[in-house]
Formats: structure tokens, C-alpha cells, sequence
């Protein structure tokens, strides 16, 4: 299956995107990841579940470039990636967010979702001060596209509050803004939905849904909330102890034993 | 057609007319603004005649025929505001409704109208349409304006507004001749806007009104408060009410004034504060919760800041609605206004968005006293006007220099006054509805063979000044036991003045004492739970904190002493009271959409409640259903306590 | 009476001048600190290394003279030319610049997860080897630093205050220059901060490392941004000072002078630095001036000289005992 095919509902998924191969992470004596493959499609929302300390955040950020896994190769759109800085992965195209909110705490929610447009801005630091001319036109191009991102997420109205003051979801919003300003080609959502209540997680849900749909853009989501992931998700890796113990559609991994008995338990009712 | 009355000018009694006009004496002077993407795009008098002639030719080139029903459901934007202009260019009647109406309120009235086409401002609106369109045979055509999330949808009776403004200009050469020739037959008669009223009882009506109804009204108002092409407004009330109406597109076509449209709701007071409107319209809510904020801000401010304050806004008390009235004010009260000026009303007006406010407006309902002073100290010039939908809004106004809490105002030019035997308004004027869609009895029922129509307020009209002074619903208006009168709306509106209430229902017609239902704010109160240390897990439990109940039972009896001081209405003190245990909501049928309280179903709803009220119980147990957003229902219950109040004795004129 | 308040109010502009020098040391400090969290103890010899290297280059001197000399028994002082003003300041600049990247490259890098007391004892040591460069490079005799800045009393101020006030103000022209161009780079500094893309990234690394690392800015490529522009400032800062009083090693003990007004205007904050700085020179000035007056003696029995040297670190102690923040800093809270 690795030529392109429409889903039920009208999207196009498309060749490998993403492919890791054998990984093995290590920290130390622990073993976070033991030799995982598994491949993310683009245009598809693949799902990365499995209960705490299973490797998950791990798997991203090693995605990410924040870990260098000690054995297994990562392939990114048909090449194989070189060891690379977390930055230099950031300009190739792979944005994400985190757990725990790594945002500008003192900077407006506009400036944050601004420095998501960082590596496609261009013009050097001698132009920038004289401003007039390239630097000028170049923030008010990507000020536009950012101005979009805003709309879309429908923050208008925080635009220049101090991330540091907003509440909790809002802020969570944000952090996705400033990785969709980014307009990359893989975006990483690391619990996109923690600590959010029901009316919150339709919101994020809903724009998930949308930045797919609109944009095309190829999502992996660790989630623990299984309603969301059976939802919305094409595909889904299952870990445990650094193990994968389970991968295919939502269906397939709901009804594998080894998931269940790691993880989903079974229906008491 | 020949009208007989010929009220407006020959070359100006339609709105292609006025457009056509204002897009070559005003062609580059601003109309329409809206903030999109953070930045305020605007356009001329002469490019919105262009945009509002292809999207005329764009319906034509889809089928629109005269006389047809165009719906337009959206908030306030220019291109809607435009959809109406163009469906009147085209011969056929824009019916705006409410963005936020539920898919069944929609359906009614979409149904009732008949409309063919309907002009939908995005996904959302779009898909509450489709929801109810088998039940809507008459609907053919569906546009939208914003494409975002539109890319799966089914496109043959969907349209994107550019594309349809993209056929009326591909088709100009055959398109323009029809449009002209529609345009030729339309006079000051010919029906210019349907607007559905909100309906404090029963199903919505359509009113309809003439190009005479409209543009007499917004000329008459305009000279009564010289607007002229140089004023701005911002647009953020319901296009489907007819305040909105006669401003933004009646007033706005007649003077040239320019329109402003916000983000979004939610930075509507930011898109106030930039634009800095001259001319203003705002429900009384509006007006107390900006006070409310500005009283909850300063409580919360350095004690320099708040003595500043106290200090100069005592001052401003004292002088500021003189100066704004231009009586006389000694030399040195002006200079210390001055300076408060510099210090205090200055910068806050700014951060309120009022500073060039020439001319506010505001009415529905009495606004407290207070609140009014506090505006007009500051320099704001706030008046009352009072009106209704098939008056084309202005049936009476306060006129500069002679404003004044407890009055709406002189009549309006144009206008006449009577009050019937039983204290009911008449008003008799050209911006009178032409009459209710499709209801001939409603229509008899409310205006008469010689165009007086009947208002549904008691009221009467003040000797000294001409002003009418309004009591309230005329319907409402009862009597209680003793035969005094009962005027709910009195006493609700002094105890809505406390930052603390939010919405009060006063029981009593026909019985012995009053009691009252109370909402709490739960901006006001939740900000003195925070100073003072109260916790509380939810609305329902701050409505029932101890506490609370005191605070609302000192306002009540503050209240009370001043009703009995009134010589028609002392009869009207509340005797006992419960604190609601849910907000009242339109969504739950309990008011409407313009916020006004159903008195009648709240009663029906909550006949459990009122009967507690009126025996000897101090508790009552009860459980609510509620409607949320989505339209899923639930239910809530609680345990309310029910209070006495203390109530001033007085002394009765023995009845002549 | 009067003039005792004319003297004062010379004594206060005079500090405010003063002050706006303290401000451009302590700004290099803050920029350092606030975007990588390392309090720079070179900081100092940065603006002696690059006042030297601007003399140096002026006077066409050749560098390591002495260290070429020992070792191969020549005798080379100068190249023999003069650089024009200009050209030795762009020159200067650059040599500021390739510092900065050195710095980066072959102290920072290593060191980029350790502990902020062990990044700081590296810049001590930075600090003392600098020294040693600039005296192996430059020679460590007093320079006089002539870059065409007047200097001496400014006339028309001192004729318009004697017309007005029958006493004419002393001050001095090159005070009055090193405050506009200080102002001038602050205000330069704030705007590129907050509207330019390199701005925000800076702000960004401030604020948050891993945050910045996952949006793609490259932190080596900030601090080197960094460092150059506090490299620059150090070097305005040598040039102002030395201009003054010659270019001689004294001069890096303006990091001890600096310490206070990090102290009063926060570590952390641009403004701080600035209010921070107006506030030490100003009040310095006032204090001795009202100390050592006349009035003063009469009333309190005593007078007191010389307060110059220890009233800003009084004020600083003051301050950390009520405010160890500073005006503006970031208040420092422990979350758990």
C-alpha cells in the first residue's frame, strides 16, 4: 500500500512522508526506544498512543532531533537524514508543539506566532536595520500569512496579550498557530489535548480536523484520549516499554489483544 | 408608479438612487470599513456602488426575480450589508435575520418570507440552512461569502459571493439594461427591508417597510442630529434589528456617514476604541456593563488612582451634564473639569472607545438614572430615544441640552402622539410600517384606518417639558389587589441598576404583594467573591451563597424606600425574593433575542418558584431544563432559598 | 541660596551625563545576560580591548610589537601611518565582531549546559586573558584616544546659563556627545528588538531555549549576535571613557561601577539598565555635592568628601535588601 489512495471521506493520502527505521534510543542503561519501525503517509493523521513512560514523547523528539537514537536510520521524504541539529530539522520543514507549552511566556501571542515564520525569513540582520526596502516587506508578507493563522485559530482577540497571561487552552492554541505558521510539511503534536474539557477538546478537535483538511498537512499525535484518536486518526502506532505492540487503522489496533491488554482494557459495562 | 404622497425628493426616495448619488458627490469618501486580518480595509462610496451592481447582476444572472425575498444571515460585514443593497437594486427585499437564531427560529421565518436566495456569511450559517432545507421548498439558491471549509460542499445551488459578483460583471452587457429598467419601477412605496420583530409573545411578525418608511426616518433623525458625511459609526448590533438598519444602511446612505464592521464579537471593544466612532448606538447592557467594568477596574487600582477618581468624577457629577447641556458653569468648576479632563475622563473615555462620540443613543429599555449621569459627566453626550420596528426606530428623541433620565424625549420630527384613555402610546408618522407580512388581522389589530399604531407601553406626556414618559409594557401594566397599580418594569429597572443584578422579574398583578426573581452578574459578583475570599464551584453555588442573598437583599430594600416614595407605583415593593439559580437565557426560550425578558413564560416556566414565593416556605426545591448551544437539552437542579424583605410603610391617600 | 541650587542643579546634569555612560556598560551586561543567563565579568575589558585595538589601529601601531620584538630582536613600533577615524572604528568593529565569534565558538559552545556559576567563573577567565592579549597586543602604556570629539566646555550652554542665571554651567562637550549617541544606541537597540525578525528571535532565545531550539532559531547563531552587539557597546563605552581620560587599564574597572546599576535597574531590563545608570550618576553627583557643602557642614558638624567612590554601592546594598530585583527586573519566584 504504498502508492496514494482517497479515504471515505475525500482526502488524498499519499506516499511515505516519514519513515523510521529499527530505532533503538537509549539513556544509558535505559532503553526508551527498542528497535521501532513504523512510517507516517502524507496528508494522514497518525496517531501515537500507548500508556505513560511507553516512549512516545521520546519517539518525537527524536523525530524532532532533540535525541540522537543510538542505532536505526530515519528517512524524510525518500532521503536519509544526516545527524542534524533540532534547527536545522525545524528548516526542513517539521514543526511542533509540547506537553508542557514551550512558548514566549513574555511575548505577545502575535510575536510568538511570528517567530514560527523565523525560517523562512531572509533577509539579513544588516538590511533589518536599516528596515526600509527588503526587511520592511518581508515582515508584512509573513506578518500576512501569520494574520491568517490567527484567523483561522480565531484568536483575534488576544492578539497582543502576553502568552504568559492567558489561560490554558488558549495558550495551547497558540502553540499550534505558531507551528502552523511555520506551514510545515509534517507537523508533531505532542498531547495537543491536556488538560482540556470537553467543549476545548472539539475546539482543538475541529482544528486538527481542519488544518488537515485545508492545508494537506501530515500530522502525528500522541494522545491519550482513545474517543479522539478513534476519531480523527487514520492510522495508529501503539507503544509499550519501548515496544510497538500494535499499528494499523483505529479498528484494527481496538481489537488487538496485545493493545488491550497493555492499555486499552476491555469494557466492563 | 405614481405615489400619491410624494413625501421624499423626486431623485432621492430609493436606495439604487441614494447609492447612485453618494458614489459621485462622495466618491472617495470612506462608506464601509471592516478589520480583516488585522489591518482596516475600506472602501469608497464609489467602489461599494460597484460591488453592489455586480452582486445585482450576479442574482439576476441566477434567476432573482421582483419581488422576491432575499435572506441575509450573518454578523455585521460589508459585504452583507452590500447583499441587501444589491437585492434592492434588483428590484426584489432583503429579510435579514439574527446570526445566532437556532435552525427552528430560522426555519420559521425563511418559510413565512418565502425567500428564494439567501445570502449566508459562512460555513456555520450555511450549514443550519441546509439542516432545515426540506422543509423549505422555496429556497433555490444559497450564497455564501466566506470560502473557508466550503471545498467539500455540493455546488449546484451554492454559489460563492465573488463568483456570483464575478458573473454580474461578465454579464454586464445584457445584465445592466434589466437592472435598470427594474430599478425604474421602484418609488418611495415600493418595500425597501422585511425585518422580523423578536416577539415577546407568540411567532415573529414580518413588518414591512417602505423606501418612505426608511429614508423619511433616517432623513428626519439625521437633521435632528445635523450627521453629516464627515460622522463614523460602528456596526456590531444584529443586522437583523432595525436600529442597525436605519443606521448603517438608512442613515449611512442618506448622510454618507462611513460604517465600520469589527474582527470579530469578541474585539469589538478593542475595534471601538480604534475607530473612535462619532456617532453611537448602544443597548442600556451595554452601557451598565462598561460602567460595571470600569467600577470593578478602579476597585482594583492603587488608592492614588482611586481618590483621583472618586475625587474628579464627584466633579464631573456636579458639572459635567450641565457643561454638556451648555447651561452656565463658574470659571473655576470648568478649570477643574479641565484638569479632570486631562487626568481622568480624557484617558478613559479613550480606553472606552467614546472619546468623539458626538451623538449616543441609546434605549429598549429605562436606563438607571445613575448610569446616565455617569456618561453624560464625563462628556459623552448619551440620550434616550424610543422606538419600535414598525416605526422605523424613531418614534420619540431627546433633543441636545434637555436630557434627562426618567424621559425618551420629545416626538421625533414627523411624528405625532396620543395617549389612549387606558394609558396606551399612539404614534402616528411616514416612517409607520407598511403593514405584517401575510397577517392582515395583526396589522388591523395594531395600527388603524388612520395610521395611528398602537406602541404597547403605557405612558403619558410630561406638561412642563413635551416629553412622553414611559411606565411600561402596557400589557404588563396590571393592577394589584388593592387596586394600585403594578408596573413591573419600574422596580425591575432600579434594581437592575446595582452592578450586582443582573436581570430581576417582578411578580404581583392581581395579587396582594410583589416578589421578584434575581439574576446575579456574575462578572460583578465573581469579582467580589475574589476580593473577598468567597469560593465557590459554579454559578448555581455563588447564586446561593449567603452572602450573596444579604447583598441582594439590602439592594432590594434600598429599592423598596424608593418606590414607596413614588405616589402612582408604592404599591409595587418587593416583600419576598429568590436569587435564580441559572442565568436567564434567549436560547432557552426565556427571552429574546434582544434581550428582553418573557415575562409571561418565565412565570409559566418557573410557576414552582413564584408559588414558593407567595406562601410561607424558606426553601423551594426545583429542577430546570436547559438548552445548550448545540441545542442538546439538559436539566438542573437545585434547592433556592426564598427571603423576606423588609418593605417601607406607606401612608395611603385615603381614593378620591 | 540660589546658587547653592544652581551649583546643584550643574552637579545633577553633569551625574545625569555620567550616568548615561554608566547606562552603556550596564547595557552590554543586560543583553549578555538576559539572552544567554551568563553575567559577563569581561564585560569590562571588552570596552578596554576595544578602545585599544580603535587606538591601536588609529595610530597604525603594529600589534604583538613587544612579543615580535623579544623574539626576533627587531624593533617595530608602528607601521608608520594614521588611519583616519572612520576607517579605524569600522576596523574596530569588525575585530569586535570576530571576538564575538571566537567567544562563541571556542568558549561558549563547550560550555552550553553547565551550571550559570561555572559559565561565569569562564568569563572571569576570559576576562584576565583579554587583559593579558590587550597588553601583549597594544602595550600597556596610557593612549590617548583622539577621534575628532570635542572636548572642553561647551560655550554656548555656558553663555546661555550665564545670561539666564548670572552662573555659567560647566559642561563638558564630550559629555554631551557620549549621551546622544548613547541614547541613540538605545533606542536603536529597543526598536531592532522589537520590530526586526533578528529582534524577535533574540527576545525569543531570552526567553525560552528549548522553545526557541524547536522553532528553528540556532542559538550559537544568536549568542554570536549577541556578543557582537555587546561587543560594540563595550567599544562605544571604551571610546567614551577613554576619549575622556585616555585609554588605560583603569578603565576596566568600569565593571565594578556597573555592578550597582544592575543592582537598582534589574538585571534583566534594557529601560532598567538606563533608569538604573541616570539614577547612580545623578544621585552620586547630588549626594557629594550636598555632603560637601557649606550648609551641610553647618548643620550636621561635618562634611564629607569623596563620597563618589562608595555612595553607589550603598544604594545598591539598599536596594537588595528591599528590592534584590531591581526596579525592573524579573522578580524572581521559585515555582515548585
Amino acid at each position: 500500500m504504498s502508492e496514494s489512495y482517497v479515504t471515505p471521506d475525500g482526502r488524498t493520502i499519499g506516499g511515505k512522508v516519514l519513515e523510521m527505521r529499527n530505532i533503538t534510543l537509549r539513556f544509558g542503561g535505559v532503553v526508551a526506544i527498542k528497535d521501532i519501525s513504523f512510517d507516517i503517509r502524507e496528508g494522514e493523521i497518525r496517531a501515537i498512543i500507548g500508556p505513560n513512560g511507553a516512549g512516545k514523547s521520546s519517539m518525537l523528539n527524536v523525530i524532532n532531533g532533540f535525541y540522537h537514537p543510538q542505532d536505526g536510520e530515519i528517512w524524510f521524504h525518500g532521503e536519509k537524514r544526516k545527524p542534524m541539529k533540532p534547527y536545522q530539522i525545524a528548516k526542513q520543514g517539521i514543526a511542533r508543539t509540547f506537553q508542557n507549552i514551550a512558548l514566549f511566556k513574555g511575548m505577545s501571542t502575535l510575536d510568538n506566532i511570528m517567530t514560527g515564520r523565523f525560517n523562512q525569513m531572509k533577509t539579513n540582520m544588516a538590511l533589518q536595520m536599516i528596515w526600509k526596502g527588503p526587511a520592511e516587506r518581508e515582515e508584512q508578507e509573513n506578518r500576512e500569512i501569520v494574520e491568517k493563522v490567527i484567523d483561522f485559530l480565531e484568536i483575534q482577540a488576544i492578539r497582543k496579550t502576553p502568552v504568559g497571561a492567558l489561560p490554558y487552552g488558549l495558550q495551547k492554541r497558540v502553540e499550534l498557530g505558531r507551528a502552523l505558521a511555520a506551514q510545515p510539511r509534517l507537523l508533531l503534536l505532542d498531547e495537543p489535548m491536556a488538560g482540556m474539557n470537553v467543549e476545548e477538546k472539539e475546539d482543538m478537535s475541529r482544528f486538527i480536523l481542519d488544518v488537515n483538511d485545508e492545508f494537506g498537512t501530515t500530522i502525528a499525535l500522541i494522545e491519550h484520549d482513545m474517543g479522539v484518536v478513534m476519531d480523527i486518526s487514520d492510522r495508529v502506532v501503539v507503544m509499550d516499554y519501548g515496544k510497538k505492540i500494535g499499528d494499523g487503522s483505529p479498528d484494527e489496533v481496538r481489537n488487538n489483544q496485545a493493545v488491550i491488554d497493555a492499555y486499552l482494557g476491555v469494557d466492563h459495562g | 408608479m405614481v405615489s400619491k404622497r410624494n413625501i421624499l425628493p423626486e431623485g432621492l426616495d430609493t436606495f439604487p438612487k441614494l447609492l447612485a448619488r453618494n458614489a459621485k458627490q462622495w466618491a472617495n469618501v470612506p462608506a464601509y470599513r471592516e478589520k480583516e486580518f488585522g489591518i482596516w480595509q475600506s472602501w469608497t462610496w464609489s467602489q461599494v456602488a460597484e460591488e453592489v451592481d455586480a452582486l445585482a447582476m450576479g442574482y439576476l444572472a441566477l434567476g432573482l426575480n421582483e419581488g422576491d425575498y432575499v435572506a441575509i444571515i450573518g454578523r455585521n460585514r460589508p459585504y452583507l450589508y452590500w447583499a441587501m443593497l444589491a437585492a434592492q437594486a434588483a428590484g426584489a427585499i432583503p429579510v435579514p435575520l439574527y446570526q445566532d437564531a437556532n435552525a427552528e427560529e430560522m426555519a420559521y421565518v425563511l418559510e413565512h418570507c418565502g425567500a428564494r436566495f439567501i445570502v449566508a456569511e459562512d460555513q456555520e450559517q450555511v450549514d443550519k440552512v441546509l439542516e432545515i432545507q426540506d422543509g423549505l421548498p422555496a429556497v433555490e439558491q444559497i450564497i455564501y461569502y466566506d470560502k473557508r471549509g466550503m471545498r467539500k460542499y455540493e455546488h449546484t445551488h451554492l454559489n460563492a459571493y465573488e463568483h456570483v459578483q464575478a458573473e454580474g460583471r461578465a454579464g454586464n452587457q445584457r445584465l445592466a439594461p434589466v437592472l435598470a429598467e427594474r430599478q425604474a419601477k421602484l418609488g418611495e412605496d415600493s418595500t425597501c427591508v422585511m425585518l422580523y420583530t423578536s416577539g415577546t409573545t407568540g411567532k415573529p411578525k414580518g413588518v414591512v417597510l417602505s423606501n418612505t418608511n426608511i429614508i423619511a426616518s433616517a432623513k428626519a433623525s439625521a437633521e435632528f442630529d445635523h450627521l453629516n458625511a464627515g460622522d463614523s459609526v460602528l456596526a456590531y448590533l444584529p443586522m437583523a434589528w432595525v436600529g442597525d438598519f436605519i443606521f448603517s444602511i438608512g442613515q449611512s446612505c442618506w448622510t454618507g456617514f462611513c460604517v465600520a464592521c469589527p474582527e470579530s464579537p469578541e474585539t469589538m471593544q478593542a475595534d471601538l476604541r480604534e475607530i473612535g466612532p462619532s456617532y453611537f448606538f448602544a443597548p442600556p447592557r451595554f452601557f451598565e456593563g462598561l460602567l460595571t467594568n470600569v467600577m470593578i477596574r478602579i476597585e482594583d487600582a492603587s488608592p492614588l488612582k482611586k481618590r483621583l477618581f472618586h475625587k474628579f468624577m464627584a466633579h464631573a457629577k456636579k458639572v459635567g451634564p450641565d457643561l454638556l447641556d451648555g447651561k452656565p458653569v463658574s470659571f473655576i468648576d470648568r478649570l477643574k473639569y479641565r484638569i479632570g479632563d486631562f487626568l481622568i475622563y480624557g484617558p478613559l473615555k479613550n480606553t472606552l472607545g467614546l472619546s468623539k462620540v458626538r451623538v449616543g443613543y441609546t434605549a429598549g429599555e429605562a436606563i438607571g438614572p445613575e448610569i446616565f449621569e455617569f456618561y453624560r459627566s464625563l462628556g459623552i453626550n448619551l440620550k434616550q430615544l424610543y422606538g419600535q420596528t414598525e416605526a422605523s426606530v424613531f418614534i420619540t428623541q431627546q433633543p441636545d441640552g434637555q436630557v434627562r433620565a426618567d424621559t425618551v424625549g420629545v416626538p421625533s420630527p414627523g411624528v405625532e402622539l396620543k395617549i389612549a384613555d387606558n394609558g396606551e402610546v399612539f404614534y402616528r408618522s411616514p416612517g409607520v410600517f407598511v403593514e405584517y407580512y401575510k397577517n392582515a388581522e395583526s396589522t388591523a389589530d395594531t395600527k388603524d384606518a388612520e395610521g395611528w399604531v398602537a406602541t404597547g407601553d403605557a405612558g403619558f406626556i410630561e406638561e412642563s417639558s413635551g416629553h412622553l414618559r414611559i411606565i411600561d409594557r402596557a400589557k404588563d401594566v396590571g393592577k394589584m389587589a388593592d387596586g394600585g397599580m403594578f408596573a413591573p418594569k419600574f422596580v425591575e429597572n432600579k434594581l437592575k441598576f446595582f452592578p450586582n443584578i443582573l436581570e430581576a422579574v417582578v411578580f404581583g398583578d392581581g395579587r396582594e404583594t410583589c416578589t421578584a426573581f434575581i439574576n446575579i452578574d456574575l462578572n460583578a459578583v465573581a469579582n467580589w467573591a475574589e476580593r473577598n475570599n468567597v469560593a465557590y464551584g459554579s454559578y448555581q453555588e455563588l447564586a446561593g451563597h449567603k452572602q450573596v442573598y444579604d447583598t441582594i437583599q439590602s439592594h432590594i430594600e434600598e429599592v423598596n424606600k424608593s418606590v414607596a416614595l413614588d405616589p402612582m407605583l408604592s404599591g409595587c415593593q418587593v416583600h419576598r425574593f429568590l436569587v435564580l439559580h441559572k442565568e436567564l437565557d434567549p436560547d432557552d426560550g426565556e427571552m429574546t433575542r434582544t434581550r428582553k425578558v418573557r415575562r409571561k413564560i418565565v412565570g409559566e416556566k418557573f410557576n414552582d418558584l413564584v408559588d414558593a414565593l407567595y406562601s410561607d416556605a424558606t426553601k423551594v426545591s426545583t429542577e430546570t431544563e436547559v438548552t445548550y448551544e448545540d441545542g442538546r437539552k439538559g436539566a438542573i437542579k437545585a434547592t433556592l432559598e426564598l427571603r423576606d424583605v423588609a418593605v417601607v410603610p406607606v401612608v395611603k391617600e385615603v381614593a378620591a | 541660596m540660589f546658587d547653592q541650587f544652581l551649583y546643584g542643579t550643574e552637579a545633577a546634569i553633569n551625574g545625569l551625563m555620567t550616568g548615561v555612560m554608566y547606562s552603556l556598560v550596564a547595557l552590554g551586561f543586560v543583553l549578555i545576560f538576559k539572552s544567554s543567563g551568563i553575567f559577563n565579568y569581561a564585560q569590562g575589558v571588552m570596552a578596554l580591548f576595544g578602545a585599544l585595538t580603535l587606538v591601536g589601529i588609529q595610530d597604525g601601531q603594529v600589534p604583538f610589537a613587544s612579543l615580535i620584538n623579544a623574539v626576533f630582536g627587531t624593533n617595530v613600533r608602528d607601521f608608520g601611518w594614521t588611519l583616519p577615524a572612520m576607517l579605524s572604528i569600522l576596523l574596530a568593529i569588525g575585530v569586535m565582531i570576530l571576538f564575538a565569534w571566537l567567544v562563541e565558538r571556542y568558549l561558549l559552545k563547550h560550555l552550553v549546559n553547565q551550571d550559570p556559576i561555572i559559565l561565569f567563573m569562564a568569563t572571569i577567565g576570559l576576562a584576565y586573558f583579554m587583559e593579558g592579549i590587550g597588553d601583549l597586543m597594544w602595550g600597556a602604556e596610557i593612549k590617548t584616544l583622539d577621534l575628532g570629539i570635542n572636548q572642553g566646555i561647551n560655550t554656548t550652554i555656558d553663555s546661555l546659563t550665564y545670561d539666564w542665571f548670572g552662573y555659567g554651567f560647566y559642561i563638558d562637550n564630550l559629555d554631551i556627545t557620549a549621551a546622544i549617541i548613547a541614547i541613540l544606541l538605545v533606542v536603536a537597540l529597543t526598536l531592532f528588538s522589537q520590530y526586526s525578525s533578528t529582534g524577535r528571535a533574540l527576545r525569543a532565545v531570552a526567553d525560552d531555549h528549548q522553545a526557541a531550539l524547536s522553532v528553528g532559531i540556532s542559538l550559537r547563531k544568536i549568542w554570536v549576535i549577541v556578543w557582537g552587539i555587546s561587543g560594540f557597546i563595550a567599544l562605544v563605552a571604551g571610546v567614551m571613557w577613554g576619549s575622556k581620560s585616555g585609554v588605560q587599564f583603569s578603565l576596566s574597572l568600569i565593571t565594578l561601577k556597573a555592578l550597582p546599576v544592575l543592582m537598582l535597574g534589574g538585571f534583566t531590563s534594557i529601560p532598567g539598565a538606563i533608569i538604573g545608570g541616570m539614577i547612580i550618576g545623578v544621585g552620586e553627583k547630588v549626594f557629594e555635592f550636598v555632603v560637601s557643602s557649606s550648609w551641610f557642614g553647618d548643620a550636621m558638624g561635618f562634611t564629607m568628601n569623596a563620597t563618589e567612590n562608595w555612595f553607589a554601592y550603598m544604594l545598591a546594598l539598599v536596594f537588595l535588601v528591599f528590592r534584590p530585583q531591581g526596579l525592573f527586573g524579573d522578580k524572581i519566584i521559585e515555582r515548585v
